[in-house]
């Protein structure tokens, strides 16, 4: 893992998710890129974000054969959408799989993983419901 | 395109386990069938397009397929556009014999797939791009499965499409693979509840919903319309055609309900100058059902939004009022790497010749079909008419 995509796992050490921000187009981008890809301008700062989403959608793997995985199912993969208005993909966690929905609101939480760390989201605080 | 035709189709049987052939042999007999299908001598083929090879390198793979095969080629091409791949290299043949560059055209797919293969990292990684591989894969997503099951969900909680009608799709599918010898799922037909008590993979996806990777081989030859050889039984004429694209990853699309086909196809639909209205018959790529649902829509075959109903209530099989996908689709005969897309236009060709057998659709004048790469990331539409 090189450039701006090391940059990114780096610092979610910090326990917060940064992304690019276009100083020139005043958006959020994703993924890590070395140009702004709306004006194709060099003007991206790193920003951090709220760390708050919504679930945009999800899917509840059953049979998994990747090696850590496959011991994980059932497990939700989604796409969230960040308040910034980026979406990404990540595992929702902390909860059951039954009790997420297309909408329901989550929160960053960043875990170790391998040698570096990782994106996940979890229920928001709000409604958590384990 | 006036001056491009449909001359040739060929297709292998499908296989689940390769017979210990290599690509090139199966490309090979496809190519055998296709050029004798347009009554041509393999000295009058002089363009050559081929989908990607799935086990062989990639490097100057036109030149190396032109080499086992013993031809020359004046104009050789390789279309990567996943799934899309073989109706997009129909597109480019046309466009080329229009442009004057080339008389016959070759178009050519096929390869070994196997579901062993996709299963394991490496097999994963191959397909995936490197945001991919740093963005996504860490949080297990299980390919196609996961990445079509996120656009099968949120279909089902913005409109309310059910399982059923999903499931519908595959069920009349499988009524037409019944009179299909080829295909590789054809003992028994399905009903709507059989394919919602088969496991839930990726859900809300089911494995009866899910395309099976096998080895094949397909091939179509594009000829321009004076040089057509008498003995070809009869020259399909291609009416329209369209191509857009999106996203590369599912998570970024703009918004996942919203496929490039809607682009794609209103092209293919202007340049023929016809409706959705005027089409007797649809060969849609059906990697999941979700995807023939949303192609239904998107083409304007339906209303956004409306797709599970208009499938629920509209009869599929070869001899309702909306024939698709007669060979059974995908869905029964598998997916021959890119092959898989080839088969929905040599199953529009044979209705539009009149050559289906028991599977015959009656009025068969205009096809509608479909190519889709990746999840639903590009699109290649193409409207063939007979006389
Ligand atoms: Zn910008």
């Amino acid at each position: 893992m090189q450039g701006n995509t090391a940059v990114f796992f780096n610092k979610l050490a910090s326990g917060k998710l940064w992304l690019q921000y276009c100083e020139s187009c005043h958006k959020y981008i994703f993924y890590p890129r070395v140009f702004c890809p709306n004006c194709l301008k060099p003007d991206l700062q790193w920003k951090e974000t709220s760390g708050q989403g919504k679930v945009y959608s999800f899917t509840i793997i059953h049979y998994s054969n990747l090696p850590e995985k496959s011991e994980q199912v059932p497990y939700a993969y989604a796409i969230v959408e960040l308040a910034e208005g980026i979406r990404l993909a990540a595992n929702i966690t902390d909860c059951h799989p039954k009790d997420i929905s297309i909408g329901m609101s989550v929160e960053l939480t960043v875990k170790k993983y391998h040698y570096s760390y990782l994106h996940y989201f979890r229920p928001a605080t709000m409604n958590r419901k384990c | 395109m006036q001056d491009a035709v449909i001359t040739g189709i060929g297709e292998l049987k499908p296989a689940i386990v390769n017979s210990g052939q290599t690509e090139l042999d199966l490309l090979m007999q496809a190519a055998a069938i296709a050029t004798s299908d347009a009554g041509l001598s393999k000295k009058e083929v002089d363009g050559l397009i081929v989908t990607p090879p799935s086990n062989d390198n990639y490097f100057m793979w036109p030149s190396q397929a032109a080499e086992y095969l013993q031809i020359k080629p004046e104009l050789l091409d390789m279309v990567e556009l996943g799934g899309a791949s073989a109706v997009g290299s129909i597109i480019r043949a046309a466009l080329f014999i229009q442009a004057g560059l080339c008389n016959h055209c070759l178009c050519l797919s096929g390869g070994i797939w196997d579901r062993r293969v996709f299963n394991t990292l490496e097999g994963k990684k191959k397909v995936m791009s490197q945001a991919e591989i740093d963005f996504e894969l860490p949080f297990g997503p299980m390919g196609f499965n996961s990445a079509y099951a996120l656009i099968t969900r949120r279909h089902m909680h913005k409109y309310g499409t059910t399982a059923e009608q999903l499931a519908k799709i595959v069920a009349d599918q499988r009524f037409n693979a019944m009179t299909n010898q080829n295909a590789l799922f054809n003992d028994k037909l399905l009903s709507i509840e059989d394919i919602l008590a088969s496991p839930v993979i990726a859900d809300p996806i089911h494995r009866l919903e899910i395309v099976v990777p096998c080895s094949g081989a397909a091939a179509v030859v594009v000829s321009r319309r004076d040089q057509a050889k008498n003995s070809c039984v009869r020259a399909i004429n291609i009416l329209g055609m369209g191509e857009a694209y999106t996203h590369n990853s599912i998570v970024y699309a703009a918004d996942i309900l919203e496929s490039p086909v809607k682009k794609a196809a209103g092209k293919a639909f202007a340049m023929a100058n016809l409706k959705p209205e005027d089409i007797n018959l649809v060969s849609l790529y059906d990697c999941y059902p979700i995807t023939v649902l949303i192609t239904l829509e998107d083409a304007g075959f339906c209303a956004k939004g409306e797709g599970g109903e208009f499938v629920m209530n509209t009869d599929l099989t070869y001899g309702g009022k909306l024939p698709c996908n007669t060979h059974g689709g995908q869905l029964c005969c598998g997916q021959p790497s890119f092959a898989g897309g080839m088969s929905h236009v040599i199953e529009a060709v044979r209705q539009l010749r009149n050559e289906a057998g028991e599977r015959q659709v009656q009025k068969n004048k205009v096809a509608f079909i479909n190519g889709n790469g990746g999840v639903m990331s590009v699109e290649s539409c193409l409207i063939l008419g007979g006389d």
